[in-house]
């Protein structure tokens, strides 16, 4: 196997350093945020590492080939991808009323998470033609798109992993917009998107869904439930104040008053822990670093890979901007990991695929 | 590759990223400069919670210092509405693991509800093991219910010494809500509610300490901050002698009525029994509906303290009181004599003695050892009711002992001027006939009739009784020690009381005496036996069984009174109790002496 060394030369360090900083802190706040199990830090810490090292031999596979190759096969990659969302349906483990992983060589992985880079890739492989003429999307254009989203969106939803199913909902949007939309085809959607919440409430929305939305608004209209929760949140980050209450000595989360304080709500531990310099601090490394996939998507050699890296950077800046608001009662509770941060294998490597098309596409800008 | 469209793309990019951190950082400014504090101290108080730590009440000891009332751990459960996450969950499922109903915990959750939502409401006492372990198991399910462990009152002897023990019991909403009285209260405080728990509570409490601790969102405590140590209660020592009381209990047990022994030479009361009783353990560990109702609602009483609020005609037994008097005031003396003829005509009534036959010509001597009722019908028309009624007073008939008991009835002693005042109607010379036998219009409680018995026994002399020794705090420091109080102290004429006591010396000892068959071995015990007419003329009750007794006939160390309603002759219901009490004590007399060196009594 031969590597052509100017690939090495074009890594993109700042990118790299810029995540290796922000999972760094993610392992350091993991330690406090699990230390109130009985299992303790250690058995998360390792399994978080393991995940870490299993995305860095991807990150490997992703770079040796080039993206234009892997874009070639994107649609048996969609395939795979769309059989393991189907797969969990059929023989998925359920947790917590939910069936979202299934059990793969001794791992459970979450095929919903691993499905939101391959949904870019076959998006990004569709529509790259059109980028290139640089032709804005008629309503005809977008419908084809949609209906590939949709089909991985429904099945999501149905696991159910709302959180997850807006993520690719809104990732598609983005990638529709940055290929370039007519004015009709905007008006239409704005249209559909300001009807659609009304559906959704009537048709959809099941009752639980309804509550969140419901205590979100008013966090006393249920006050025992995911009010209590969002208002212990609301405490935690508060109580930080400006220094934050130091390293391990976070009490909200360690005396069990935010549930899933090591997931979907691990930002409140940090704010506790870290006040409003250390959040500061997250969301500089968090914004610089979406920046630097723009730059990567404005800098890529075709459009293709312009495409690919937009929507990642889309990815992480709707996941880190919905869960960070999430935690301070700007939105409603839902179920959205904040990348390298939250623990859970397969949303880490999920980020780690995305870094390593990144990284893919960054190394190879030169090249024709 | 770069074009004005991606340049373009990028601009709006950086504006959403730009909005993005505004938002968010006005956001964090908001929650964490601008209200940093307040949700500290939010946070705070999640974390952290005051608990009481319920000081252990003082312990109650007899006079040779044997437990009669202490305390040992119980588990008690509690619910914190602030931890509770779905109402229904928490209170349903507490119900199922307790076996009770809903309405019963809402109903203790209602009581609480002046109070904080962190303050927990104690909804079930003294749980039982495998319900303590239960709960436990269950109490993820349950936010909110915490078990704690609590000093929870125990009373060995249970129904022997509930009429002057009392009970303690949960603090009740109307006594909560006198805020001055029970300041120091909150719901779920024992308090006690009954005899010397309640006459003693202030001594017995103590003051409970505190302990703030950390919990987590489901209220278990994960650490102590720090603790202010409870400060428990003094301890009683009392006069009671263990052996004594339930000697007097077990021979009143099946009965109704109840024995009073005094220490004649200090007023230290050495027996109170009074039955039927009831189990005072039941209300220590809060009283069930069931449990409740079945001892109010008993027709027998248990819950009257007969020895001190049971009104009784004194019968034979207010002749002592008659005879001394009369003797005091040269009316009669040693050699005057009546003639009995089985009965006594006065006005147009006849007032009949009770035997049939009569005594004959007897003297005072006679008249109390064979309780002939002419006798005193005379003695008592020639003392007239004002002056039996002056005396009696001074001995302490008709008005309360002021034994340390809550709740003593005064008892009455009638008078003209009583008779003026109460129906406004003169005093008939027969009313004085009847009360001259402690019949009529006086009614007596049995504590009043052990002050006459002591009256005698000591010389024209007693004492307040007094239940409490001596008031010792946990460090066995004595913080109050009640000296006897002279009640009452009557320099009598030479002789008279000697005439009195002779008579009641033969009540017991000396042929054709009332009470021959209650003699004692080896100790001389002197005595009078009542048989006092209950109900009315129209309502025929059984006759009350009175006696009261000192022993031994000089320098006598006990008192007594005994009552048995419906007993029917004092001689052969009540004197043989008096009988089983002296000889109780006098097995053991050895102990009582030594026992007397420390008291000082």
């Amino acid at each position: 196997m031969r590597i052509d060394k100017r690939r090495y030369y074009h890594l993109d360090w700042y990118l790299i350093i810029n995540g290796l900083m922000i999972f760094g802190i993610g392992l350091l706040n993991l330690v406090s945020a699990t230390s109130s199990f009985s299992s303790g830090s250690y058995n998360f810490i390792i399994k978080q590492l393991i995940a870490f090292a299993a995305g860095l031999v991807l990150i490997a596979v992703i770079m040796y080939y080039d993206y234009r190759i892997i874009a070639n096969q994107s649609r048996w990659i969609y395939v795979g991808g769309l059989l393991l969302v189907i797969l969990v349906l059929i023989i998925g483990l359920a947790a917590g009323g939910a069936k979202r992983w299934i059990s793969l060589f001794g791992f459970s992985i979450q095929p919903s998470e691993i499905m939101k880079p391959i949904l870019v890739i076959f998006l990004a492989n569709m529509l790259h033609e059109k980028k290139r003429q640089n032709l804005p999307l008629s309503l005809k254009d977008i419908g084809k798109p949609l209906l590939w989203t949709l089909i991985p969106f429904v099945l999501i939803v149905k696991q159910p992993d709302l959180g997850t199913g807006i993520v690719i909902i809104l990732v598609c949007f983005a990638i529709l917009w940055y290929v370039g939309l007519k004015r009709s085809t905007y008006a239409v959607i704005f249209g559909v998107g300001a009807i659609s919440p009304f559906f959704a409430w009537n048709y959809l929305m099941k009752p639980y869904q309804k509550m969140r939305v419901l205590s979100f608004i008013n966090i006393d209209a249920d006050p025992a439930g995911f009010g209590y929760h969002a208002k212990q949140a609301i405490i935690a980050v508060g109580s930080g104040r400006f220094l934050g209450k130091g390293f391990m000595n976070g009490t909200q989360h360690k005396l069990q008053f935010i549930p899933e304080h090591h997931t979907d709500f691990i930002f409140t531990v940090f704010s506790e822990e870290w006040g409003f310099i250390g959040s500061v601090v997250l969301f500089a490394l968090f914004i610089s670093f979406i920046n630097r996939c723009l730059k990567i998507a404005m800098n890529a050699h075709d459009e293709l890979g312009s495409i690919m890296a937009f929507g990642i950077a889309a990815i992480i800046w709707v996941q880190f901007t919905i869960n960070v608001m999430m935690a301070i009662h700007l939105a409603p509770v839902v179920g959205i990991p904040l990348p390298f941060i939250s623990y859970g294998g397969s949303s880490l490597i999920s980020m780690m695929i995305s870094v390593g098309l990144l990284l893919n596409i960054s190394t190879r800008r030169y090249m024709f | 590759m770069k074009d004005e469209n991606l340049s373009s793309k990028y601009k709006w990019c950086t504006l959403v990223l730009v909005i993005t951190m505004t938002v968010l950082l006005i956001r964090l400014w908001d929650l964490q400069i601008m209200r940093g504090s307040e949700m500290r101290k939010l946070s705070e108080q999640n974390r952290i919670r005051v608990k009481k730590i319920v000081a252990p009440r003082g312990i109650i000891y007899d006079r040779t210092g044997k437990v009669l009332a202490d305390t040992r751990p119980s588990f008690n459960i509690y619910l914190t509405p602030e931890d509770i996450r779905d109402f229904s969950q928490t209170v349903d499922g507490l119900a199922r693991l307790l076996a009770c109903d809903r309405e019963e915990i809402i109903e203790k959750m209602k009581a609480a509800g002046g109070m904080p939502p962190s303050f927990p409401i104690k909804i079930k006492s003294d749980i039982p093991m495998d319900e303590v372990a239960r709960v436990e198991a269950h109490r993820v399910y349950i936010p909110g219910v915490s078990i704690q462990i609590e000093p929870k009152r125990n009373y060995p002897y249970g129904a022997a010494f509930a009429h002057v023990i009392g009970y303690v019991s949960e603090i009740s909403d109307e006594e909560l809500k006198d805020k001055k009285k029970y300041k120091d209260y909150s719901p779920g405080d024992y308090i006690g509610k009954y005899g010397l728990e309640r006459s003693y509570e202030n001594d017995l409490r103590g003051v409970d300490g505190e302990k703030r601790v950390e919990v987590d969102a489901i209220g278990r405590e994960v650490r102590t901050l720090d603790v202010v140590d409870p400060i428990p209660g003094h301890s009683l020592h009392l006069n009671l002698d263990l052996d004594l009381q339930l000697t007097a209990d077990k021979a009143l047990e099946t009965r109704k009525g109840a024995a009073v022994a005094l220490n004649p030479k200090t007023g230290g009361v050495l027996v109170l029994a009074s039955r039927p009783g009831f189990d005072p353990n039941l209300f220590a560990s809060g009283i069930s509906k069931q449990d409740w109702q079945k001892i109010a609602l008993d027709k027998a009483h248990p819950l009257q303290n007969r020895a001190i609020q049971g009104g009784y005609p004194p019968g034979s037994t207010f002749k002592i009181l008659t005879a001394m008097r009369a003797l005091d005031l040269g009316i009669i003396n040693e050699r005057t004599t009546f003639t009995c003829g089985g009965g006594f005509a006065y006005g147009n009534r006849v007032f009949r003695c009770w035997k049939k036959g009569g005594h004959g010509t007897v003297s005072v001597h006679r008249a109390i050892v064979e309780s002939c009722d002419v006798f005193f019908y005379n003695v008592g028309l020639r003392l007239g009711v004002d002056r039996i009624h002056e005396f009696g007073t001074i001995v302490g008939l008709g008005r309360a002992t002021g034994i340390d008991l809550p709740n003593e009835q005064k008892g009455l002693l009638p008078s003209t001027e009583w008779k003026r005042k109460r129906y406004n109607q003169p005093w008939y010379e027969g009313e004085t006939v009847s009360v001259a036998i402690g019949q009529g219009a006086v009614w007596l409680t049995p504590v009043q009739l052990a002050q006459l018995s002591s009256f005698v026994a000591a010389d024209g002399k007693n004492f307040k009784p007094q239940i409490v020794n001596r008031i010792v705090s946990t460090e066995g420091k004595t913080v109050r020690t009640f000296e006897p109080v002279v009640n009452a102290d009557v320099k009598f004429k030479p002789g008279v009381l000697k005439i009195v006591r002779d008579g009641m010396r033969g009540v017991v000892n000396e042929p054709g005496g009332t009470a021959g068959a209650s003699r004692v071995q080896n100790v001389l015990m002197c005595g009078k036996t009542g048989t006092a007419q209950a109900g009315s003329d129209k309502v025929k009750l059984g006759d009350h069984a009175w006696f009261i007794a000192y022993a031994p006939a000089e320098d006598a160390s006990i008192a007594m009174a005994i009552l048995v309603e419906h007993g029917l002759h004092g001689s052969s219901a009540a004197a043989p109790i008096a009988k089983g009490l002296t000889e109780a004590l006098f097995k053991v007399k050895t102990v009582i002496k030594e026992a007397k060196a420390n008291e000082n009594r």
